[in-house]
């Protein structure tokens, strides 16, 4: 009998439990779909090329997960709010009837428990088709072949999903138990009425709040413009971009609180616009609601800056490095030696001093032979087939690229530093160097024999600086680049070694200023100076690059499977014994290119999850909100019909109101994503120029999706609910 | 008295008749129903709410229509003035049978010729009182201007101007009433349809509508047809119709008399429809 009543009620109440189903559905979907992650890597051929992708993303989608959990949580138990809010009078009716608390709380649970179901049931059939359409987004998104396609299931998605449900059900429960225990009969039979009060606010006041908070948000827009982020973790820096964030919180919830009121006030002072049509109606319906729904609209803003300014930044480090990557992998091989300088020699050797047996360090007096020096690698150590690492033995031509560091042995200061460039052309330091030790630390130098050898060894021009000509190399991108542009562009003359130098070259080659495979740039700026006159500067070796293209007779499988075989890096040592440099990075161009492709996908992923769920979650609230809204007005939109109002202009009273409050936590999150943006652009354009274009196009797509989806979704069903208000009366 | 009784129908309501009433007065009935009938429910369970009712208004009539509940005194309300449809019959508003009308004429119709107050006043509670008096002008699309003159003017007529900036939730139900009152009588529509609109008042309140709603009547020449139970409401009216069973019972005419007498008249007749409604049982 009971689950004969509830049935039936789910039946009744098919719209308002319709919110319900659909946020809760979408949920299960994208719950499960998200978590099928690890099969799906494996499908897509993502683990064949890079094993450990599979279990990395997949144990940071489980962690977002629980995440993703807490906020469809909240979500529901919103949801259901909504719903019990609508149905106190009923759950009073049945104890007046003489039915216990008890039964209706079974009622209750039977109705949460059959939506829940359906939501499960709908939820795992569309998870199940999007994570197999899935495998070819991942596919496409890591750059791999699909080999071997098949249906598939999986059951660690699925009990994490049934999981998180059950959790969510008995939340809910929990709450709606609680609304009918609590309550007394009166007051449920009475809910309806209590619903009605409307709250105003003076609007002056409103009006007021709403311009503190738009200056409060334009001030906290200056100060990030100003300071930008405080990269460097100053105490004094991060003080300010706290009080900046302060500052754009707040900003964000009095702009909230007084929109409506200050909307009222302006548009009342046009008195042809006010009093004409609904106008008047619509912005008093919108003042009401405001002021109620306010505070949530700020969150959602808020919420959706940190949406678009998330997604849109990971996938655009992700394309910024999928544009460089080819210019990052001049050769099949690279290999970087790290020399020691003289302040960590010192440190080293105090250290070491305590223990007599350990190591001694030296500054190294000249750059190392790196392929003789690579045969001390040893591979397969403490096994039977242990045996020296024979890089010549796999490698074509090669080439040896040498720096040095700028400070000559024993001075204090660089001889030429970025700091006196920018001075020298009157720039600012770059965003995000300002503050690091870059901006004290001289450029790396090198010879113009070495580079022309580099140049030779690349197909490329050589250069002649002449007795005093120099140049600068760098690949790093946009704003240090511009630096380096500007300084070889104006002529700028430098003060070196006694000798006064000018440029050669009137731009940066770019593209001859790669020494080592890497995703991004690297060489952070060279200086190429004459033979002669490094001789004379007496500089310490600071890094060597050596960079080998695979024998004729060496495939790029049988040279990467050399390179990647288990193998312990020799040390570096002087004739004396002691270290003077250590192995740094190193990498094929394939495990760059792949390395490049699984971050690009991960980060493209995780953007697009995090920033899917975000939207979904904000737009089903605005939903849910509206929903409800249309519903507690639905008394006005009936005396507006039986004064004689055409159903289209309430319904398009109704799109106004709506209109407004899913566009404007849009607007002001993405003018705080704009401001965001730009400030993290000049930031991330230190790794190489940050180009947006292209990831705003996806960026959009999601949002128009989901967002618009939900707001379509949200107008129809208000237009249906407005439809019935406007039937009941005039009709019956 | 039984000569109510006996003559359940008036001459006026017969087929094909004109009036007494009729014939006497000056100019064409402002509302004229002729022979409507409103069925509800299916073929197995019909319910006649309404059974051939004849009446006409006059042009600065205020016409009552009283019976018990279940009458068909509302039914018959929503039928002439637009809200529900009938099943047959006519109804004439302003020489113009609205019965035909498609539904979109209708709203137009319905905004422009007629104005309403319901027993719960149907403010709409986003608005100042200003605004929803001033609501149907808006909707048809009224100057602004024009608007607020003529909302001032009303409201000064009904003399609620101090309550004009409040919220309905500030007013007493019986200013909401005078204010719905006032929004009705805006638009200076053919007729204003009152259905039951003191039920919710205590008689203090009542009596300030009613005597708003005899203001309207007399200073203003609004013609007002008042649905009412309320014997003591009905006295405020010049003729009272009295629906039993879907049929017209009888009518009554004030005349010259006063309201008290009127109203022991109603009394009568009220008491004695009732004692023949329990007889009948």
């Amino acid at each position: 009998m009971l689950c004969k009543i509830a049935w039936g009620n789910v039946r009744r109440a098919g719209r308002d439990y319709l919110v319900y189903l659909l946020t809760l559905t979408l949920a299960v979907t994208v719950f499960y779909a998200f978590n099928t992650i690890s099969i799906q890597v494996d499908i897509a051929g993502v683990t064949a090329q890079n094993d450990g992708m599979g279990e990395l993303l997949g144990s940071i989608i489980a962690g977002l997960t629980v995440f993703l959990a807490v906020v469809m949580g909240f979500l529901m138990v919103y949801a259901n709010n909504f719903i019990m809010k609508r149905r106190k009078k009923e759950f009073g009716l049945y104890q007046v009837l003489g039915m216990g608390r008890g039964q209706v709380s079974v009622i209750m649970a039977l109705e949460t428990l059959f939506v829940s179901g359906a939501a499960l049931i709908l939820g795992l059939i569309l998870g199940l088709a999007l994570s197999q359409l899935m495998v070819f987004f991942t596919a496409s998104l890591f750059k791999t072949q699909i080999s071997d396609f098949h249906f598939f299931f999986s059951l660690g998605a699925f009990m994490q999903t049934v999981g998180c449900l059950v959790a969510i059900f008995l939340v809910t429960l929990v709450f709606n138990l609680r609304v009918v225990r609590r309550a007394r009969i009166v007051d449920l039979m009475s809910a309806n009425r209590q619903n009605e009060t409307v709250k105003t606010r003076n609007p002056w006041i409103s009006a007021a709040i709403f311009v503190v908070g738009l200056g409060a948000i334009i001030v906290a827009y200056a100060r990030l413009l100003h300071d930008g982020l405080p990269y460097d973790g100053q105490p004094e820096a991060m003080g300010a971009f706290f009080i900046t964030t302060a500052m754009v919180v707040a900003g964000t919830i009095l702009f909230f609180f007084g929109l409506a009121g200050f909307l009222l006030k302006a548009l009342q002072s046009a008195r042809g616009v006010y009093w004409r049509g609904l106008n008047m109606v619509t912005l008093r319906q919108l003042s009401a609601k405001v002021n109620t729904v306010s505070f949530s609209m700020a969150m959602i803003a808020m919420i959706l800056f940190l949406a678009i300014t998330s997604v849109t930044t990971g996938m655009s480090l992700a394309d910024t490095m999928n544009n460089s990557v080819e210019r990052g992998t001049p050769v099949d091989y690279t290999r970087c030696l790290v020399y020691w300088g003289p302040s960590v020699v010192d440190e080293m050797n105090a250290d070491a001093a305590a223990d007599d047996a350990g190591m001694r360090y030296a500054v190294a007096d000249g750059p190392v032979d790196m392929m003789a020096a690579s045969s001390s690698d040893v591979i397969d150590p403490g096994t039977g087939e242990t045996h020296p690492f024979d890089l010549a033995a796999i490698a074509g031509d090669y080439m040896q690229v040498d720096t040095f560091d700028s400070t000559p042995r024993g001075a204090s200061e660089p001889v030429v530093s970025l700091v006196d460039l920018c001075d020298a052309v009157d720039m600012p330091l770059p965003a995000g160097v300002d503050a690091s030790n870059l901006s004290s630390l001289g450029l790396a130098v090198m010879t113009e024999s070495n580079y022309n050898a580099y140049l030779r060894f690349r197909g490329m021009e050589e250069i002649d600086l002449g007795k005093s000509g120099y140049t600068i190399t760098s690949d790093m991108g946009a704003s240090v680049n511009d630096i380096y542009n500007a300084v070889l562009g104006q002529g700028v003359a430098l003060e070196i070694g006694g000798r006064t130098l000018t440029p050669v070259q009137s731009r940066v080659p770019e593209d001859a200023s790669t020494f080592q495979n890497a995703m991004m740039g690297m060489n952070a700026g060279t200086i190429v100076l004459p033979d002669d006159l490094v001789a004379s500067l007496d500089l310490a070796p600071y890094y060597s690059y050596l960079m080998v293209n695979y024998a004729d007779g060496i495939s790029t499988e049988e040279g990467d499977a050399y390179i990647g075989e288990y193998r312990v890096y020799g040390d570096i040592t002087n004739d004396a014994g002691e270290s003077i440099a250590s192995w740094g990075s190193e990498a094929t161009r394939t495990t760059t290119y792949e390395s490049t492709d699984s971050m690009n996908g991960l980060i493209s992923y995780l953007a697009i999850y995090i920033g899917f769920v975000l939207v979904v979650a904000c737009a089903a609230i605005l939903t849910i909100q509206q929903l409800s809204g249309v519903a507690d007005a639905g008394k006005n939109y009936r005396i507006l019909a039986e004064l004689g109002t055409r159903t289209g202009e309430i319904a398009h009273s109704v799109l106004v109101q709506q209109t407004v409050f899913f566009l404007f936590p849009l607007m002001v999150g993405v003018a705080h994503s704009a401001c965001a943006l730009s400030v993290i652009i000049k930031l991330v354009a230190l790794f190489g120029g940050l180009t947006i274009g292209g990831t705003v196009g996806i960026t959009g797509l999601i949002f128009v999706v989901a967002y618009g989806g939900y707001f379509c979704v949200t107008y129809l069903m208000s237009k249906g609910m407005v439809r019935d208000f406007v039937r009941t009366r005039v009709a019956a | 008295m039984p000569a109510f009784a006996q003559a359940p129908r008036p001459a006026h309501a017969a087929p094909g008749k004109l009036s007494q009433v009729q014939a006497q007065a000056p100019a064409a009935p402002v509302l004229e129903a002729r022979h409507i009938e409103k069925v509800y429910g299916s073929r197995q369970n019909v319910t006649r709410a309404l059974n051939d009712v004849s009446f006409t208004v006059e042009r600065g009539e205020f016409l009552g229509i009283m019976g018990a509940s279940g009458s068909g005194k509302s039914t018959l309300l929503n039928c002439v003035s637009t809200i529900d449809a009938v099943t047959s019959g006519e109804v004439l508003i302003g020489g113009v049978d609205v019965t035909r009308m498609k539904p979109a004429k209708l709203t137009r119709f319905r905004r422009e010729q007629l104005g309403f107050i319901f027993q719960d006043s149907n403010l709409l509670d986003t608005l100042t009182a200003r605004e929803n008096i001033a609501l149907p002008l808006t909707i048809s699309r009224v100057p602004a201007k024009e608007v607020l003159r003529r909302v001032d003017e009303v409201a000064g007529r009904l003399g609620i101007h101090e309550i004009l900036e409040k919220y309905p939730y500030q007013m007493s139900g019986g200013q909401q009433q005078r204010v719905a009152a006032a929004r009705a009588l805006v638009t200076e529509p053919t007729v204003i349809m009152a259905d039951e609109p003191t039920g919710a008042l205590d008689s203090k309140n009542a009596r300030l509508l009613l005597e708003s709603l005899e203001t309207m009547n007399e200073r203003l020449q609004a013609t007002v047809l008042m649905v009412t139970h309320d014997s003591f409401a009905a006295s405020y009216t010049h003729r009272v119709l009295f629906i039993r069973d879907g049929r017209i019972f009888t009518e009554l005419r004030r005349g010259d008399s006063t309201r008290q007498a009127f109203f022991e008249r109603i009394m009568e007749v009220v008491a004695m429809m009732g004692g023949e409604g329990s007889d009948a049982l």
